[in-house]
């Protein structure tokens, strides 16, 4: 099922990762499967690296959108990155199809949470791991 | 965060040498924990970033960069993340 994020649609909504309205963002969309949040894409050579490489950077913040809207989704307030850290085991090649998906773990206003990037064959490209403070006053 | 960690304060061998045969696309039986890793059929670098990753998946540990490009034997990540669980969880 197709995520709705509480801002969409909002006038001021101009997300990098995922405002449909960002002309120069990444534009992810999400889908929810049981408790992860998946987020499909293929990027262009507006975020290539080397030639043919998607920025590291880049696979970063995908990595830390599909997570943090997970926890939105999840809790129904804002979460801000406290700490991310990043695997990389291969390159995400431009033009090319991939999904990164994020799982997290619930309890407390601290949320703990990974994704991973993987592959059209399903081979694990990159991971992520982070954590996410709520932020139950800002909506 | 589907880790052992909460359930084990050790790494444990069969764990992990089944986790580097299935990368590796080699039966665990055929490994022993003094198994040159990088004499196996079918590895390379990219795959022992994947069993990395998959050992800090599994036990919710972070691996030094400095400290995994130098393994060879199974020996050697059993050590390198019971260090890592005793660093991270202990």
């Amino acid at each position: 099922m197709t995520a709705v994020l509480p801002w969409s649609g909002r006038a001021d909504h101009h997300c990098f990762g995922c405002s449909p309205a960002n002309p120069g963002g990444l534009r992810l969309e999400f889908t929810e499967d049981g408790d992860t949040l998946t987020a499909e894409f293929t990027l262009d050579k507006h975020f290539e690296s080397y030639p043919g490489v998607v920025h590291g950077g880049i696979t970063a913040v995908i990595c830390d959108e599909t997570m943090g809207n997970l926890i939105v989704l999840r809790q129904g307030v804002p979460a801000l990155t406290t700490s991310m850290r990043n695997r990389y085991i291969g390159v995400v090649s431009v033009g090319r199809p991939y999904r990164c998906v994020a799982r997290a773990t619930f309890g407390g206003d601290l949320v703990p949470a990974e994704a991973e990037i993987l592959d059209a064959r399903g081979q694990l490209v990159a991971t992520a791991t982070a954590t996410y403070k709520m932020q139950r006053s800002a909506l | 965060m589907t880790s052992e960690a909460s359930t084990a304060a050790t790494p444990v061998p069969e764990t992990i040498t089944g986790i580097v045969a299935a990368i590796l696309g080699r039966d665990a039986a055929e490994l022993t924990p003094d198994t040159d890793l990088r004499s196996v059929e079918g590895a390379d670098s990219i795959k022992v970033l994947r069993i990395v990753a998959k050992l800090e998946q599994t036990y919710d540990i972070e691996l030094e960069d400095d400290e995994i490009f130098g393994l060879r034997t199974i020996d050697e990540v059993v050590a390198v993340v019971g260090r890592a669980l005793a660093r991270d969880h202990g």
